[in-house]
Parts: C-alpha cells; sequence; structure tokens
C-alpha cells in the first residue's frame, strides 16, 4: 500500500507517526467515536459567542449609528472600538486555530476529514458576520457530535440551528395565511426551502418543481430566531406557530397533514432517506475522498451501506474509507489549500497554529500578527474556511482550485512564509529527508531535487527546498 | 458588410468560410478589440438598476424599495444613482442597457444559474466550459483571456492558456517553478503544467505586482493589460453579493452597495484604457433577476428577467434595448419576475462576433450548439 493513503484519507503522517501495518484497519477504527478537541486555550460555545454577535451588531446598529449619524469620521472610530470589545476581529482566528490544532494532533485525523466534509456539504457562506461569530462554533457544536449518528438527525440539527437559519433567511418567512403574515402582509423567504433540497438533500436530480420549494418553504415556516430589543436576531431558534402557513402541503408528491412544528421533522425524513439524496451525498463522499468523477462502481458500496444501516454515518464512513483505500493505487484526488496548508502542518510539524498563551485575548486591542497569521494565511491560499462565497460551499473539483494565481499562491506561502514557521530544531536537511521518508514512497526521487541546498538552513534555503517540495505533483495530489 | 460575409456563408462549410474570411481578420486585427466581462453574482435586480419609471404597480409591490432621485435615461427608463458612469458614458453613446433578458434559465437557484451563466448551455453541470472560452477557441484567439479572480472562472474555461490576476503580498520566484516543471508527467497532472505554462509567460509587470486587497489595483492593471496591443483581448471581473433577499433597500442598500463595485470598475477602466476605450466592449453578466414583489425582509427573491449593463466605445448609442413585456400580473413570468423577452445569449453571441471579428452565425453554431440567437450586431454594436 502506498503511503499516500495517508494523505487521501487524513493529513499525512507526523514526524513521530509511523506507517501501520494494516493502513485500512488504522483509518476504520478511527470513525467510531468522537474525540473532544484538542485546543488547551479557549472553546467558546456557540450560545455565548451568539451573545457577542448580539452585543456587537446591537452596538453598531441600534447605539452608534444613531450616536454618529452626523460624524463619519467619529463612527468609524466607535465602530472600530467595539469591534475590539466584543471581539469581533479575534473570534474567527481562534476557531481557525482550535480546528487546526485538531487537524493536525488528533488521534483519529480520519475523522477530521470528515468533519471538514461535512461543515463544507452544510457550508455556511460568507453573510453578515457569521464567519466571525458563528460558523466555527457551528461547525464544532452542530456538526461534529452527529458524525457518529444518522444522516437525518444531521439535517435535523443542521436545518433547525441559528447558524443555518440566520444563513438561509429562514426567520423572514412567513406563511401568507398565519396570523402574522395575514397581519403584517408578508410572505415566504424561499432560500432555505430551496437549499435544503438542492444542497443538503435530494439535489436537482430529484426534478423538484417550484411549487414543491413552495411547499416546503411553508413547512418550514415559524422557524425562527426569538427577537427582542436588546439581542435582535441573535435570540434561540424557536417555532413560532404564529408564522407557520396553516393547511396541508404537499412536498416531491407525499402529503403531509397540517401539524405545525412535527410537519419539519417529517419531511426530513423523506428527503434525508430518499433515494435520490442518498446517491447524491454519496457521490460527493467518493468525490471527496477517491477522484473527482467517481464511477458507479466507485460510489455503489457506499450506498448499500447507507441503506442497510439506515442512514448511520459511521457505517457510511467506514465504506468511504474501504472504497478509497480499494481505488488507492489507480486513482488521482487533487487537494484544496486548506487541505494542503493541513497536511503541510502535520507531515513537517510547522510552528501552527500559535501557541493558545499567545492567542489569549485581552478584548482592549486590536488582535496582533501573529494571532492574524493563520487566518491570513488561509485567506491568501484562496481557502479561508468560513468565507465560502455561495451556500454550496467551497468546490471540490480541480479545476476549480488550478489556476495561475492560486498555483503562484501556494509558491507563494512554501517558498516564503513556510520557512518561518519551520521549528526551531527542524531546520535541518535531514529532517526534511526523515519526513519525505515517512509519507512519500518516492522520497529518493523528492530528496534529489533539493539535494542542492542540503547545506542550506538559512530561510532563503528553507523556502527553495519547501519551495519544490511543496508543490510536486505528488503533494498537490495524490 | 455582413451582406457578403452572409451569402457566402449559407451552404458553405466552415473550412470554405475561413479561407474567405482571412483577409477580414488580418484588417481587424490592426486594432485589437476587447471585450469585458463583469460577473454578478446573486441575481441582480434589473428593475433596481434600470428602473422602470412612473410604473404604479411596481410602486406598489416594491413600497420599502422604491429609489429616489433616480438619474435620468429617457422616458421610460432611469438610472440608479449609483450607476454615475454609465450614466456619464451614456452622454456620449458609450452606455446602454438590455432590460427584460436573461439566459433561458428559470429555475431560480443559483448554482445552476451560474452555471448557466457561465456554460450558456440549458442543462446545468453538464458543459464543463464557458461560452466566452470556447468563442475565444472558435476565434483561434488562445492565451488571451484574463480573469480578475483567484480562481479561473467557468465562464473563461475552454481555451488553455488563460492568465488571471490577483496577485500575492510578496514576490514569488518562478524560477522554483522551472525545477519541479518536468516532474508533471501524465494525463492526470496536464492542468496543473499547462497553468505553469501560462505562468511562465506572465508579463514582467504581473509578476512583480504584489498585494490584491485594492480592487482599483486589479481593475488598474487589467486596464493596463487590455491596453496593451499585445496583451489580453478578455477580462473577467466577478463580483457576487447581489443576492438581497433582505435589506435590499433603495438608494443606499444592498443592492446600491454592489452596484457601486460595477460603477467603480468601469470608472476605472475607463479613466485607464484611454483610446482602448473606443475598441472596447464592457457587459454584465448575472444569473437571474429578483421577483417584482420584495419579501418579508424588504428584499427579494430568486426571479428570471433582468438587465445587462453596457459600456464602451463599441456601442452602437445610448439606448435601452427592450421588448418590453409590461409589469401587469398575466405580463409576468409565472405572475411574479419580470419577464425575459431577449435570450441574453444572443447579446454575448453577438458581441463576441464583433469584438473577436467573427461571423455571429459561425459563433452560435460552434458555441451555443446553433440555438436560436438573433444576430443583435446591427441593433447594438458598432460594426
Amino acid at each position: 500500500m502506498s503511503l499516500n493513503f495517508y494523505r487521501r484519507v487524513a493529513f499525512g503522517l507526523s514526524p513521530n507517526e509511523k506507517p501501520d501495518k494494516d493502513p485500512l484497519n488504522w483509518a476504520i477504527n478511527q470513525l467510531d467515536t468522537i474525540p473532544d478537541l484538542l485546543w488547551p486555550g479557549t472553546i467558546p460555545t456557540e450560545k455565548d459567542l451568539r451573545k457577542k454577535y448580539g452585543e456587537w451588531v446591537y452596538g453598531d446598529r441600534e447605539v452608534l449609528r444613531k450616536k454618529f449619524k452626523n460624524d463619519k469620521h467619529a463612527y468609524r472610530k466607535a465602530k472600530d472600538e467595539l469591534r475590539i470589545k466584543t471581539g469581533e476581529r479575534y473570534f474567527e482566528l481562534n476557531e481557525h486555530a482550535i480546528r487546526h490544532f485538531q487537524t493536525k494532533y488528533s488521534k483519529q485525523p480520519v475523522l477530521e476529514r470528515f468533519w471538514l466534509f461535512w461543515g463544507n456539504h452544510f457550508a455556511i457562506s460568507e453573510k453578515d458576520f457569521l464567519a466571525e461569530f458563528s460558523t466555527g462554533p457551528y461547525q464544532r457544536e452542530i456538526i461534529r457530535p452527529n458524525m457518529v449518528k444518522t444522516f437525518e438527525e444531521m439535517v435535523q440539527s443542521v436545518t433547525t440551528s441559528w447558524c443555518m437559519i440566520h444563513h438561509l433567511d429562514n426567520s423572514e418567512s412567513f406563511g401568507p395565511n398565519s396570523k402574522k403574515g395575514m397581519e403584517w402582509g408578508e410572505t415566504i423567504n424561499e432560500n432555505h426551502a430551496r437549499e435544503l433540497l438542492e444542497l443538503h438533500t435530494v439535489s436537482p436530480n430529484a426534478g423538484y418543481t417550484q411549487e414543491d420549494v413552495i411547499q416546503l418553504a411553508y413547512i418550514m415556516t415559524g422557524w425562527a430566531h426569538k427577537w427582542d430589543r436588546k439581542n435582535l436576531e441573535t435570540g434561540d431558534i424557536w417555532f413560532d406557530q404564529e408564522m407557520h402557513q396553516k393547511g396541508d402541503k404537499i412536498v416531491l408528491g407525499v402529503k403531509y397533514k397540517n401539524d405545525a412544528k412535527r410537519e419539519l421533522a417529517k419531511v426530513i425524513h423523506d428527503l434525508a432517506t430518499h433515494p435520490i439524496c442518498i446517491k447524491f451525498v454519496s457521490t460527493k463522499l467518493c468525490r471527496h475522498f477517491i477522484t473527482d468523477e467517481p464511477t458507479d462502481e466507485m460510489i455503489k458500496p457506499v450506498i448499500e451501506a447507507w441503506n442497510k444501516s439506515n442512514g448511520n454515518l459511521i457505517e457510511i464512513h467506514k465504506a468511504v474509507i474501504t472504497q478509497a483505500y480499494k481505488y488507492n493505487e489507480n486513482t488521482h484526488k487533487f487537494h484544496p489549500p486548506e487541505i494542503w496548508l493541513m497536511q503541510l502542518s502535520r507531515m513537517f510539524d510547522l510552528n501552527i497554529p500559535l501557541s493558545f498563551e499567545k492567542m489569549n485575548y485581552t478584548f482592549k486591542s486590536k488582535p496582533n500578527n501573529r494571532q492574524r497569521q493563520l487566518s491570513w494565511i488561509l485567506r491568501e491560499i484562496g481557502h479561508s474556511p468560513y468565507r465560502a462565497k455561495q451556500p454550496n460551499g467551497w468546490s471540490d473539483l480541480e479545476v476549480d482550485w488550478v489556476s495561475p494565481e492560486l498555483l503562484l499562491r501556494r509558491f507563494w506561502f512554501a517558498s516564503v512564509e513556510l520557512p518561518m514557521l519551520v521549528k526551531s530544531g527542524n531546520r535541518s536537511h535531514d529532517f526534511i529527508l526523515t519526513c519525505l521518508k515517512n509519507n512519500f514512497d518516492d522520497h529518493e526521487n523528492m530528496a534529489s531535487l533539493i539535494e542542492n541546498f542540503r547545506f542550506g538552513i538559512s530561510d532563503y534555503d528553507l523556502g527553495q527546498k519547501y519551495g519544490v517540495i511543496c508543490n510536486l505533483p505528488g503533494v498537490l495530489k495524490i | 458588410m455582413n451582406c457578403t460575409r452572409r451569402n457566402f456563408l449559407i451552404g458553405g462549410s466552415t473550412t470554405l468560410f475561413l479561407s474567405g474570411y482571412f483577409p477580414k481578420i488580418s484588417f481587424a486585427s490592426m486594432q485589437k478589440k476587447n471585450l469585458i466581462i463583469i460577473s454578478l453574482r446573486g441575481g441582480m435586480d434589473g428593475l433596481t438598476a434600470v428602473p422602470v419609471i412612473g410604473d404604479k404597480r411596481l410602486k406598489k409591490l416594491r413600497k420599502k424599495l422604491i429609489l429616489e432621485d433616480v438619474l435620468n435615461l429617457n422616458s421610460d427608463f432611469g438610472l440608479h444613482p449609483k450607476l454615475e458612469i454609465f450614466h456619464k458614458l451614456w452622454q456620449k453613446n458609450q452606455a446602454a442597457f438590455v432590460h427584460a433578458t436573461n439566459i433561458p434559465y428559470t429555475g431560480r437557484s443559483h448554482f445552476d444559474g451560474q452555471n448557466l451563466m457561465e456554460t450558456g448551455a440549458h442543462i446545468p453541470y453538464k458543459e464543463k466550459t464557458g461560452w466566452l472560452g470556447r468563442g475565444l477557441l472558435a476565434s483561434n484567439i488562445i492565451g488571451k483571456g484574463l480573469a480578475i479572480s483567484l480562481p479561473m472562472p467557468l465562464l473563461l474555461r475552454g481555451v488553455p492558456q488563460n492568465n488571471n490576476f490577483f496577485p500575492s503580498p510578496d514576490f514569488v520566484e518562478t524560477k522554483l517553478i522551472d525545477q519541479i516543471y518536468n516532474e508533471f508527467k501524465g494525463e492526470h497532472n496536464e492542468l496543473i503544467k499547462s497553468t505553469l505554462d501560462t505562468i511562465r509567460q506572465r508579463p514582467l509587470s504581473m509578476q512583480i505586482a504584489t498585494d490584491s486587497d485594492d480592487r482599483k489595483k486589479l481593475a488598474l492593471e487589467a486596464a493596463k493589460q487590455l491596453k496593451d496591443q499585445s496583451g489580453p483581448r478578455v477580462a473577467v471581473f466577478d463580483l457576487d453579493g447581489f443576492d438581497t433577499h433582505a435589506a435590499q433597500g433603495g438608494v443606499d442598500g444592498a443592492h446600491a452597495d454592489e452596484l457601486e463595485e460595477v460603477n467603480k470598475i468601469v470608472t476605472i477602466l475607463h479613466e485607464n484604457l484611454g483610446q482602448a476605450f473606443d475598441n472596447t466592449l464592457i457587459l454584465t453578466l448575472t444569473e437571474f433577476g429578483r421577483t417584482i414583489k420584495q419579501n418579508g425582509g424588504y428584499g427579494t427573491e430568486h426571479g428570471y428577467g433582468s438587465a445587462i449593463l453596457m459600456a464602451g466605445g463599441l456601442l452602437k448609442k445610448s439606448q435601452v434595448y427592450t421588448d418590453w413585456p409590461g409589469l401587469k400580473k398575466k405580463e409576468l413570468f409565472e405572475g411574479r419576475d419580470l419577464n425575459s423577452t431577449v435570450d441574453s445569449r444572443a447579446v454575448y453571441n453577438s458581441a463576441m462576433s464583433i469584438c473577436f471579428n467573427q461571423d455571429p452565425e459561425f459563433l452560435r453554431k460552434e458555441v451555443f450548439w446553433g440555438d436560436q440567437l438573433p444576430d443583435l450586431s446591427q441593433e447594438l454594436f458598432k460594426i
């Protein structure tokens, strides 16, 4: 078995890990439990961060905008102070550190890959202040614990999460015949219903119509955040009967009787167990771990595992990894920048993220450059994880990640930034050779390409070496 | 000029056509023509950008979204006040609009819609190349596409060796690439390898430029490249944020902020292209328009018909080109959206024919599978 399997399903092997005798078992045994987050620093709860979100938007919208409505400059200054006070510029950096620390040190790196996958399947794209306060905790508290449950349970949690409801505007969706809809002359907002069908479950392959979208939106009316003058839109999610469309609904030919808040669970059950949904999501899983265009033959055992286990994600994940193992030697998969960075960090034990002590924040001044470093790198290599542009998340296709600039950014990172992240004890040429040997079957050829710099340990020399190594075809893809 | 060419084409094969067409290309190539597309992702609201004046129904359905102080275009249409540069160019016959237009897609999904606006096809995700890429390839214009974004947009795919510009914070030594270039072997490494080729052929100013935070700088560099006779002939800008489900607002709302971005880019291009602006066409592209009626969040939902904003010296005249479908309930698409009476692909096909010196019939077949797209060159562009 090629060593690349450890990068296909995980992040490669760190200098103190050794290849396992039975790589398939090694990988499969990681999928039964959810390990704790390892980050020794602060891990705030979703609810705490939502409170901060509230303080920030309330302070800006309700206080500062009114107070400084005639003074642009004073307004800007006060707003910057509020950013500092509420951590508006800090929490995303801390989340990136938590995430990266996990993929770097986890004893179950294969499970962590699935964590990244599901966070992107149920993506929260860049909107309002979700990346600043909410997407990180959403991935920790909503996505993560569901990875040992069923797909259906995951969809239920995601669909009623504050983060997704805010992301896709469901709090602004009123049943036109509901009490509030009639009183205020309001109507539905289809956004969440459409994405639940299109992206999260059955995909357009199911052939749903505009009427199906409308009917599902009716079912979803009432699932909204609580609103009050002090917390604005950051209240908890509840079911507001006065917003809910009355009457029976029909989605994809199935009738849902007027049943208030219970309608949603019923329709999610039908969508999440729909054969087209199962095929759609199985295909995405295979695409992520095997190759951009997985064949029916590759996908079939995953669908079978899904059906046999009634959508149990542990069994589905095991089937995916088994397939990834089976096709490891004759398929190729390109890795997007974030995974590439995580792999380099684990394989070469890079000095990211910053230590938790140094990530501490006092809410008194702007986060410093060191604290911003990891997030800045992610942005510059084109893959800031909570800032996908659209609700369909980041692409999993090579063609979307190969452009002159995106490749140049990788050369930039490896040759300019990476040398500054090499730990002082790891600057020797031998260290690089050991890491290569640990992770690549063709390590000898790789070593020959940097042979000229074998005596160099300056940042420049390291830049020349890592610039070459990190961008070889066998590192950019497996 | 079209007459002879058309007659010649009827019944003629592609080869025949090409042989008869060559003199024309060499004549036209003396002046490079630029085609610039600005993608407006999220669904641009044509009725906010180019509002119809005095429509009572619109006022009633969009109480919270109506614009005050629109710029005047003609007796029927106004212009959003943030689109100043278009208004300025309108006076000089260098801005125009196509209204009630869209790609033939009515599914209201961003992702399907954006896929189709770029591929120009009918079935989402079926085609892997963009209409602009295919148009360049059919016109044998290779390595002349420039994208102003980090990823390479689907729109430009289908023709090899496109460039994109979105420089990293520091200078990158391209000799690193030379050292590993030969390691990219086999079919599965072809895409990366050809992209490395493009990097190695970049002009110096692109190689040494740094910092992409400044939209202005990017548009400036694009203008510089486009101005160069041997530089790119096509540029693609990418803007998003048009999906204003909530707080769309009027003059200062969320949609206005996005239109301001369009205005900024066109202003910089206009200022810095200089004479080359006379040989340029700038067109916007979006996946769909938005509903007539405002929604619960004072935003709008995904709709159908939108508008194309156009600028440049290759426009025939200032005009709002439209076959206006009306906004009465029965005139709307599915009773809720502005209808589309012009297949926007006809506009893009005609624009390519002008900028690439190609016969529109030929492009229609090569790029859009022979779909029924009328040639609008005479109506819209200088020929």
